[in-house]
Formats: structure tokens, C-alpha cells, sequence
């Protein structure tokens, strides 16, 4: 077992690397997702609340509200779209979907801004909010708002995902490691005792198997055993060994 | 699944066997029916399904198309309108049909909702071939269909009577694909106001369902206000499907803050009895208005039932009603409705695909929303009869142009054209009296400010 030893560092080293890499690659991950999320989510609500933009300019030159209702009402069941609503050129709320009312953080807020802004909204949660203006704005402005937390959600999974794939790898490279060092130090061990028998008994020892093998423990055995005054040396040592006496 | 003929338990033409003899000469008629006879083998199937004593269409019956609510939170309206038509169509079907040919409905229940009204209508026009649209329930489910009519208009489908007073079903885009009987929300809501107003009550706020039905009486009370010079005092939502157990505590509270003198609800009965509720339990002691579309027995039945005092929760409640009061038997058509409801008192349609198992409902014996399926029902055997014996699609849009001043037995003449697809216009304004609603007389000195 005192073999084992030869290969701790090495086994620390190899661990350390992997957990180096998860480490790494987690948190390149975190940063890239939620970074590409981020960006599709903003651009996506544009879109969306462009599509309705252009959509609603006839709806809303027919004075036509309750349709107007009924587009913003479909589009609010695409996931992670909480809410939607249209304000006319005078600031007039002309159709939303807020209840039980709509939340006096977006009443106070400048209804034609159609940059993305960060909402937190009591009793609601966290959103990004675009929007975009209804021909150039003298008709009014949609207005598209995401929830943050379900964007969070998402980067969460993705990145676990990854994660997860890295674990799995990490876990079978150690015991890949294990299985490989085991059987690495098995023959050594084989040769110390050997050895061990060999010294302890003026250069006789009982061969365990390591004197046929034909890998370097079998050459390392043979050079031992030619050592203590007995056998010859491998025939590939030979030429370099100096014959005993 | 096809609406039934006679009384749950009489024979005859009712008992819904289908015969070897019937069989075949369906089969027959069916190699030259018109296309929205039902197929004879989907009768059949049918019949198997439902165990029932319903009989359904066949050979020459002019099969009438119904998404409504048959489940859920609104299911009493759509059983109600039903019920107010079969006991028309029963009539009709008991005294030789119209022209020889009984009307029959192919019944498929949304639950008021948008994308299953969607998938009933397509399948009631491509599968069922039927003739024609009729008695649809609800705004946030009919402005859904109306693309799906513009559609198929080389089909020539025709949508009639929805129970809805939206706009989108009497304006441009899709107003030419349907045909409307009763006022639109813009003149109830509008009437509303007027009364409002003229008894000094002008800040008006509204509840309403945040979908397209609550907009277009949103959007009704906002422009009766302009007109005024006012605008909304408050506003407050809720989400359709919303139960009388649910709290409304929220709503109530975001409308105190404005101090309105009255508030207009604009939704179904479960939300709207909730809110009449807990405005009285927080209160919030204003007129509370609904329109026409609550269903005004199944919300009195609500905020009554199981209470020591029945009125503490009703007395500030006005109903706009677009059809005559079922009490007002000086009417031809209530004595009508009167003697038919009672003669066949049709059963609520329990054998519609999705309808919930134990979700008993008990009907009413009489409501404003029966006799308006009933009116409907009355007018659409009128247009169908003025068809002539072989009714057909590219005709209809003539047939219902041709009615002019027609009597229809409510005190209001009923003339469609062109440039008018609504056939009544009267609002009616309605209080609760004991477990009914009344006409409202004297708005002044029910609801004057004091």
C-alpha cells in the first residue's frame, strides 16, 4: 500500500485540475448565457412589442379596443411575457393586462420611453420592459414587459446543464483515475515484495509472477534478482549491465 | 351533443332510435343532401356515444352551429341562452318544422374560452358542414371566430345572434360576417352613464374582465363619459374565469381610493357577485351597475343564497337588460316565452363533449337570458322560413335584409339592412326586487346622491 503514495500528488493534481476546469468553464457560462439570454429577451420583447405596434395601427384608428384587447391578450400566453400595455399619444391607458389594476410604478412612469428599462413592481416581481412606438408614436406605444425572473430560471438551467455534463465527466475521470492507479501499483507492489523476499533471503526468492512478465516490472525483477548474484539480466539490459563479481 | 327535440321522457320523433329504415334513407338522402345535412353515419355514432334520448339531425334538418359555455365559471349563461332557444325550436320542430324541416342544434361547449371556441367553430363548419352560427357566448370568444368567418367567407357561414354586445361583430373588419340581435354594450354602458349622470352621480368607475369583453365595456363607458365631459373615476380588473369564493378585496380597494360615486362591472356573474360582495362588506356603499351579459338570476341566486338577510348584499345593484322584462306579460313575446318555457322546460344540454362530470346546474325557471335565446331563436326560424322550402347559404344575407318592421313581440320592430346588422337597440334597466330583478322606474330616487 505504501505505493499509493507515488500517486497522491498525482491523483490531487488531476482533481484539482478538473475542479480548475468546472470552475472555469461554470463561470465563463454564467457570464455567456446570461449575457445571450439577456440580449434575446430584450430583442425578442422589441419584436413582440413591435408586431403589436404594427398590428394595432388600424385596430386603434377603428377605435376598435376591444380587438386591440384580444391581440395583447394572445400575445401575453407566450411564456415569460407578463405583461403588456398599449398607452395612446396622450398618455391614456387604452388597453393593459394588469389586475387588479394597473401598478402605480407604470402610471408614473413617461409612457412613450421605448428604451429598455428594469421594473420592480410590488407584488409582481422584476421585469425588463421595451417598447415600441404605434406609427412613430402619434398613435401610442406598446409597451412589453419580461420577467426577469423566469430569464433567471433560464440562465439557471442552461447553466446547470452544463454543469451537470461537467460533473458527470469529473466523476468518471476520478474513477477512471482510481481504477488506472490501482492497477498501476499492483505489479509495483508485486515487485516490492520480490524485492523484499529477495533481500531478506541472501537472493533467493519465490517468484509471484513478476519474473515472466515482459514489461518493466518483469525487467526491473530479473535486473534485481541478477543483482543478488542470481539469473541473468533481461537480454535488453544485458549489453549495458556489468556482469556480477 | 345535437340539441333535443322533446321532453326528457316523451316518445315519438324524440326517442332518439336510430332505425335500419332511417339508416338507409339517410344514406340515401345524404348522396343528394345539401352539405350541412349531418352524414348519416356520424348521426349514428353519434347516438351510440350519448345514450341519450336526443335525437340528432338528419335528412333535411337545418343543423345550426353553438360554441357557448356549457362548463365553468360562466356555464349558466350558455345554458340559459340554450334552454330560452330550445324552447322555440322545440315548437317549431313539434309543429312541422320550418318549411317542413326541423331545426336542430349541434351543441359544443368552449367553456368561454377563446382557443376551444376556436377549434368548435372550425370543426362545426369543416366536420359538421352546418348550415350556419348561431347563439354563441361571450366577447374574448367570438372576437376569436370572427377572423376564422372572413376566412371561410366563400363559404358564407354567418355568425347570428352571439350573446355578446361587443363591437368587433358589428364593425368593420368582420361586421359583415355577423348578424346581432340585441343592443351592443356601447348603448348599454352608455345608458348607464346617462342615468348616472343625470342623478348627479359623475364619478363613474369601472370593474371590468381583463379581456376583450371587459374593454369593449370599458371602451363603451369611456366614451359615454367624454360626452359628458368626464372621464373614468377609477378602474380595477380581474381575470376571467374568477370565482364568487374569490376575494375581490384588491378591486374594491383600488376603487375606494378614487371615491367614485357609482361603479359599472363589466363581467360575468361568479366575479360579479364576488365584487358586489365585498364592495358592501368593505363599505363601498355606491350603485353597482352591471351589463346585460352578467346573468342577472344566476348573480342574485349567488349573493342571496345562504344569507339570513338575502338583500344586504343586492340592494345597490342596477342590471341593463336588453331584452323586456320576463315579468311583463303584456308583451306577446313573454307570454310566448312564458307558455313555452313552462310546456317544455327545456333540460340544461348534458351530453356536450367537456362538460365536467358533477357539476350540477339548476336552471331557472324563467331568466333574461333564456328569453333573449328565446327571441333569437324566434327571429332565425323567421329568417330560415323566409328562405323558402330549400334553404340555402348564399341566401341568407338576402333573407335577413328582407326583414323590415318586423314584430317580434317585445314592443320594438326589428329591421336589418346593409348598413344595419343590430336588430334592437332598447336598453332596459333593471333592480332586484325579493330573488328577481324589476324594472327600474325612478333612478332618482333609488340612487340620487344624498
Amino acid at each position: 500500500m505504501r505505493v499509493h503514495k507515488l500517486f497522491r500528488r498525482l491523483r490531487f493534481g488531476v482533481f484539482a485540475l478538473f475542479a480548475l476546469v468546472v470552475l472555469s468553464i461554470f463561470l465563463l457560462s454564467i457570464r455567456t448565457v446570461s449575457s445571450e439570454l439577456e440580449t434575446e429577451y430584450v430583442s425578442n420583447s422589441a419584436n413582440i412589442a413591435r408586431n403589436i405596434a404594427d398590428a394595432s395601427v388600424d385596430i386603434l384608428l377603428n377605435r376598435n379596443l376591444a380587438t386591440l384587447q384580444s391581440l395583447i391578450d394572445q400575445f401575453v400566453e407566450i411564456e415569460s411575457i407578463r405583461y403588456i400595455y398599449i398607452v395612446s399619444d396622450t398618455g391614456e391607458f387604452l388597453a393593459h393586462t394588469f389586475v387588479p389594476g394597473i401598478p402605480e410604478e407604470i402610471l408614473a412612469s413617461d409612457p412613450s420611453l421605448t428604451d429598455p428599462v428594469e421594473r420592480s413592481l410590488p407584488g409582481l416581481g422584476e421585469f425588463v420592459e421595451v417598447g415600441s412606438p404605434i406609427l412613430s408614436g402619434v398613435a401610442g406605444t406598446v409597451h412589453v414587459g419580461m420577467d426577469t425572473e423566469s430569464l433567471a430560471l433560464k440562465i439557471q438551467r442552461a447553466v446547470g446543464q452544463q454543469i451537470y455534463l461537467l460533473c458527470i465527466i469529473m466523476v468518471v475521470g476520478v474513477l477512471a483515475l482510481v481504477w488506472i492507479v490501482k492497477a498501476t501499483a499492483k505489479p509495483l507492489e508485486e515487485l516490492l515484495t520480490y524485492v523484499v523476499e529477495l533481500a531478506r533471503n541472501g537472493g533467493e526468492a519465490s517468484d509471484n509472477g513478476v519474473l515472466t512478465r515482459r514489461d518493466e516490472i518483469g525487467d526491473m525483477a530479473r535486473l534485481m534478482r541478477h543483482a543478488a548474484g542470481q539469473g541473468s539480466p533481461p537480454p535488453k539490459w544485458r549489453a549495458r549491465v556489468k556482469p556480477p563479481g | 351533443m345535437t340539441a333535443r327535440r322533446n321532453r326528457k321522457g316523451e316518445g315519438g320523433e324524440g326517442s332518439g332510435l336510430v332505425t335500419r329504415r332511417s339508416l338507409i334513407r339517410s344514406g340515401l338522402a345524404a348522396l343528394v343532401a345539401a352539405p350541412w345535412v349531418r352524414p348519416p353515419a356520424a348521426a349514428a355514432d353519434w347516438t351510440r356515444r350519448s345514450g341519450r334520448d336526443a335525437r340528432p339531425a338528419q335528412e333535411g334538418d337545418i343543423v345550426l352551429g353553438v360554441s357557448a359555455a356549457f362548463s365553468g365559471p360562466s356555464r349558466g349563461l350558455g345554458t340559459e341562452l340554450y334552454r330560452g332557444s330550445m324552447a322555440w325550436f322545440n315548437h317549431v320542430n313539434d309543429n312541422g318544422g320550418v318549411n317542413g324541416r326541423r331545426i336542430v342544434l349541434k351543441l359544443t361547449d368552449d367553456g368561454y374560452q377563446p382557443d376551444p371556441c376556436v377549434a368548435n367553430t372550425i370543426q362545426l363548419m369543416q366536420d359538421e358542414s352546418v348550415f350556419l352560427l348561431f347563439g354563441y357566448v361571450g366577447t374574448p370568444t367570438v372576437t376569436r371566430v370572427l377572423p376564422l368567418l372572413k376566412r371561410f367567407r366563400d363559404e358564407q357561414v354567418y355568425l347570428f345572434f352571439p350573446f355578446t354586445g361587443a363591437e368587433p361583430q358589428r364593425e368593420p373588419p368582420y361586421g359583415e360576417f355577423a348578424f346581432n340581435l340585441r343592443a351592443s354594450y356601447r348603448q348599454e354602458t352608455a345608458g348607464l352613464v346617462d342615468n348616472f349622470v343625470r342623478i348627479g352621480r359623475r364619478r363613474v368607475a369601472v370593474f371590468y374582465q381583463n379581456d376583450a369583453y371587459g374593454r369593449s365595456g370599458w371602451a363603451g363607458v369611456r366614451e359615454a363619459l367624454a360626452a359628458h365631459g368626464e372621464t373614468m373615476a377609477g378602474e380595477a380588473t380581474y381575470t376571467r374565469g374568477t370565482q364568487f369564493d374569490d376575494s375581490m378585496r384588491a378591486q374594491v380597494e383600488i376603487l375606494q381610493g378614487q371615491s367614485p360615486d357609482a361603479v359599472i362591472c363589466i363581467g360575468a356573474y361568479q366575479a360579479c357577485a364576488a365584487f358586489a360582495r365585498d364592495a358592501v362588506d368593505l363599505g363601498l356603499h355606491i350603485p353597482v351597475a352591471n351589463v346585460s351579459f352578467v346573468g342577472s338570476e344566476n348573480l342574485l341566486a349567488l349573493l342571496r343564497e345562504g344569507r339570513d338577510d338575502p338583500g344586504s348584499h343586492t340592494r345597490f345593484l342596477v342590471n341593463s337588460q336588453v331584452v323586456p322584462s320576463y315579468e311583463d306579460t303584456s308583451l306577446a313575446a313573454v307570454r310566448e316565452y312564458h307558455e313555452l318555457m313552462e310546456r317544455y322546460s327545456p333540460d340544461p344540454p348534458e351530453d356536450v363533449d367537456r362538460i365536467a362530470e358533477g357539476e350540477p346546474y339548476e336552471p331557472f325557471p324563467q331568466s333574461f337570458v333564456s328569453l333573449e335565446g328565446f327571441l333569437n331563436a324566434k327571429l332565425i326560424t323567421e329568417i330560415i322560413a323566409r328562405m323558402g322550402d330549400n334553404p340555402d347559404r348564399s341566401r341568407i344575407e338576402q333573407a335577413v335584409f328582407a326583414v323590415r318592421d318586423y314584430d317580434i313581440g317585445v314592443g320594438e320592430r326589428v329591421s336589418f339592412g346593409p348598413e344595419r346588422r343590430q336588430g334592437l337597440d332598447r336598453v332596459y334597466y333593471t333592480v332586484p326586487e325579493g330573488d328577481r330583478f324589476v324594472p327600474l322606474d325612478d333612478w332618482e330616487s333609488r340612487f340620487a346622491m344624498t
